[in-house]
């Protein structure tokens, strides 16, 4: 398993170098740059020269990717050209909002996916069912920019009981919880039910039955249990997702987070700061799928077997 | 059925429970929440000096020389009077005693002498280029010796990029002041900042200074004021539908029916510091000719945009100034008005004829023109509305959209762009020379206009004038000439709007300044 680890991580480092560049390579090669967010509208050209060459950007892109990743190697994340502040504080503020959030709705999303696909399964064809999988319907299908809204406009503005924005409160934390959540429970929902069907057609199933076992008993104790593997599966595909999958809720509710750092950094073409959001977006989802596969591996002697 | 009763009553009652406890919670007595102007959002920096983009809390933690009110006359602030010398070589300000900083440092004479100075070399030089040196009169007095005469001193004076800091805090901060903290001598201290989200201020108790445009001299009525950034427009109108804020420093047009619908907010409508404008590239064909330039600007229907888009606020834009500057008041044969006829007239003795489908062209080629746009509903609908009407005399035009800050580069190719709507926020007649400067094209001199009379107008307008009264009749003069040169279309001057929530805020019924800042502000009351 430690061998199993090592080579993980040592193929983590090519993935690290190409998604460093493609990350640098997309914010300098769409149009603008941080200048025009410093200097005023009515600047000289000469202004303008002096401080493209003060942050290097005259210098060939390769050059400035390099430097910057030997910055970054050296634990170095530069700083904000617009913003005026080392980058690795502005994440260091960002971050943990982003992981309470992102934490938050994917543990809503595990539990209520496995529970009501675990229900859609042990009740199939009944109203239950039909329930849940309306609800994977929506949470596919509805833009988590509207269902956002959706969500203000009912627990916030029809019935008070959240706030419609910020992050003063935990209670802020509530409808963005929803919203990202309820798109992961159709995910985990959808995942666990199929599975549990499909474990419920196995022999032992059958045995189980002929044993006399209740079928409440037998989908709950033991054709949940087998079916976990793949769920285990999805959810550690998502993990990465954690950091990185509320950008768009993060606006919506005016809340703190990557997110919002990205999308200001980008509005004003902050180059270090939106390749260090996108760099650490990046690591989360690599470092995701490391960890699932860990998981999966410790959940499942046959992929234990297979490391050997 | 029974796996799902006792949980779902569980869920029922939580919900409940939480109903009557999780209700947002009011603000505290004397603490208000307003949410910033959209346009400030994100500004990273509270330092007057190096910023290029402030917030209105900028003005909230400096105090500047001089303030405007909404007639744009000035007033006293930290400096009591001044005067200029006949020959606009110098300036004298007799400065406001017994102010103090927010770490406790006295204002004086020595303070202009270390602040302006300062601008040397910074993002903001321009606002006191033509200053040579400061000379201290006296611990109350300070005389400018000026380079060369610069009638718009006041005007720069009066822009939140001259707010004064503490020199002993702005020295002993570096780099970091603004970031981490921020030190002035205004009504509010700063607490804590953080970039796109939003800025704590608390009450400075010693302030006694305030201009004369408010009624309450000091200190502010308002104990703690946060200003909060929210970007999306329906977060911010539900925000404060639901108390959760108690002021919107700016509101989309689209949004004053329903805030007029609620008894329990007020929208208030001020004359606006913002214009839409279609610049037009005259380096490129078909615009080469000023035929088709003028018969484009003429096919722009201002009041259709007005009355459709905008529901009859606002107003028309004839010129390229905001209507309340005295440089937008030309010989008014130069204001442009939609004219369907003569723009139809104009490109037939073009050589563009009538073609099929309505649309126009010259030795087979027909008359398309791409027209770009920035993303944003307000900019996309009247760009929508302005290809409907170019179409209306026989002009095909394609319309692209791309993100501000994209779109600023792409003018910079110089070549790539004909047509394209944009809007600006500004109440100086210098506009003219950043849009229209044979320096600055491609961006912001999106017009590519190059015109040697032009430069020469430009010119005088921007450094030959000695007294106000002279730069206003020399930008007269320059905007009548770009004027009839059509370089651009004018479209539409919006409103400035804002909304309260009547039962949180008493706001005063006239509103002093160009804009809702410090010198209303001063006056609000939490109820």
């Amino acid at each position: 398993m430690l061998v199993y680890l090592i080579r993980r991580l040592l193929l983590l480092l090519p993935v690290f170098l190409a998604v460093s560049m493609v990350v640098f390579m997309i914010i300098h090669l769409v149009p603008g740059d941080p200048i025009d967010n410093m200097v005023q509208i009515g600047a000289s050209p000469q202004q303008r020269a002096i401080l493209v060459a003060r942050y290097g950007l005259d210098q060939p892109l390769l050059v400035q990717y390099g430097v910057w990743l030997r910055n970054m190697l050296g634990g170095d994340m530069g700083d904000a050209i617009v913003m005026r502040q080392p980058v690795i504080d502005l994440i260091a503020e960002n971050l943990p909002h982003s992981l309470r959030l992102g934490g938050l709705a994917f543990l809503f999303s595990t539990i209520v996916g496995i529970t009501t696909g675990a229900l859609a399964a042990v009740y199939k064809d009944s109203w239950i069912d039909r329930s849940v999988m309306t609800l994977i319907l929506l949470g596919s299908t509805l833009p988590s920019f509207w269902l956002g809204l959706l969500l203000i406009l009912l627990f916030a503005v029809q019935l008070e009981w959240f706030p419609v924005s910020g992050a003063r409160t935990w209670t802020a934390l509530v409808l963005p919880v929803l919203t990202i959540g309820l798109h992961g429970v159709a995910l985990v929902s959808r995942v666990t039910r199929a599975a549990m069907l499909d474990v419920g057609r196995r022999d032992f199933v059958l045995m189980l039955h002929a044993k006399g076992l209740s079928h409440r008993r037998i989908q709950l104790q033991h054709v949940l249990r087998h079916a976990l593997l793949p769920v285990a599966t999805i959810l550690s595909l998502r993990i990465g997702w954690i950091v990185g999958g509320a950008v768009t809720i993060e606006f919506v509710f005016a809340r703190p987070g990557l997110g919002s750092l990205l999308i200001t950094s980008l509005a004003q073409r902050d180059y270090p700061v939106v390749q260090g959001c996108l760099l650490m977006l990046a690591m989360a989802v690599m470092l995701g799928t490391l960890l699932g596969d860990l998981v999966q591996a410790a959940m499942d002697p046959r992929i234990r077997e297979q490391l050997r | 059925m029974t796996v799902l009763t006792r949980p779902l009553k569980v869920l029922m009652l939580a919900m409940a429970s939480a109903s009557a406890t999780i209700a947002v919670t009011p603000a505290a007595a004397q603490d208000a929440v307003f949410v910033i102007n959209a346009r400030e959002a994100g500004s990273p920096t509270y330092n007057p000096i190096k910023g290029t983009k402030l917030n209105v809390g900028n003005n909230l933690i400096f105090d500047r020389m001089v303030v405007q009110d909404a007639d744009q006359s000035f007033h006293g602030q930290l400096a009591t009077s001044w005067e200029s010398s006949a020959d606009g070589m110098s300036w004298t300000f007799k400065l406001r005693k017994g102010v103090k900083f927010h770490d406790g440092e006295p204002f004086n004479a020595k303070v202009i002498e270390w602040w302006l100075p300062k601008y040397k070399g910074t993002e903001n030089a321009f606002m006191t280029d033509a200053i040579d040196k400061v000379v201290i009169v006296d611990d109350h007095t300070v005389k400018l010796m000026m380079k060369n005469p610069d009638p718009s001193l006041l005007l720069n004076m009066a822009t939140s990029f001259m707010g004064i800091p503490s020199p002993k805090s702005y020295e002993a901060l570096g780099d970091k002041f603004g970031v981490t903290a921020a030190v002035g001598s205004g009504p509010f201290k700063l607490e804590s900042f953080t970039i796109g989200q939003q800025t704590k201020l608390v009450r400075n108790d010693d302030y006694r200074w305030a201009s004369a445009l408010s009624s309450n001299q000091g200190p502010a009525k308002i104990k703690r004021l946060t200003l909060r950034e929210i970007a999306e427009e329906s977060t911010a109108f539900l925000e404060l539908k639901t108390g959760g804020v108690d002021m919107l420093l700016s509101v989309p047009t689209d949004f004053m029916p329903r805030i007029e619908a609620e008894k329990s907010l007020k929208a208030v409508v001020m004359p606006g510091t913002e214009v839409f404008y279609m610049p037009i590239n005259t380096s490129v064909a078909p615009f080469t000719d000023i035929k088709v330039r003028e018969a484009v600007a003429l096919a722009v229907n201002q009041k259709e945009i007005q009355m459709s888009l905008f529901g009859g606020l606002g107003a028309v834009a004839n010129n390229f100034l905001v209507s309340s500057l005295q440089e937008s008041k030309i010989n008014p044969k130069f204001n442009i008005s939609y004219n369907p006829e003569r723009a139809k007239k104009l490109l037939d003795e073009a050589g563009w004829a009538v073609g099929s489908g309505g649309i126009r062209a010259k030795a087979g080629t027909p008359l398309t023109v791409k027209l770009w746009t920035q993303n944003g509903t307000q900019f996309k609908r009247v760009t929508e509305v302005i290809q409907a009407q170019l179409k209306a005399i026989g002009v095909n035009a394609e319309i692209t959209v791309q993100d501000p800050a994209s779109i600023n580069a792409m003018y910079k190719k110089k070549t790539d762009h004909q047509l394209a709507v944009r809007a600006y926020d500004y109440t100086n007649a210098d506009i003219l020379d950043w849009f229209f400067s044979g320096a600055r094209l491609g961006y912001p001199n999106v017009s590519m206009w190059n015109d040697a009379k032009a430069e020469e107008l430009n010119a005088k307008a921007m450094k030959g004038s000695r007294t106000w009264e002279e730069r206003v009749a020399s930008f007269k003069v320059y905007h009548e000439y770009v004027m009839s040169q059509f370089v651009f279309a004018p479209i539409y001057q919006p409103t400035q709007s804002f909304a309260y929530s009547q039962a949180r805020l008493k706001v005063p019924d006239t509103i002093r300044g160009i804009k809702m800042a410090t010198q209303t502000i001063m006056d609000i009351e939490v109820k």
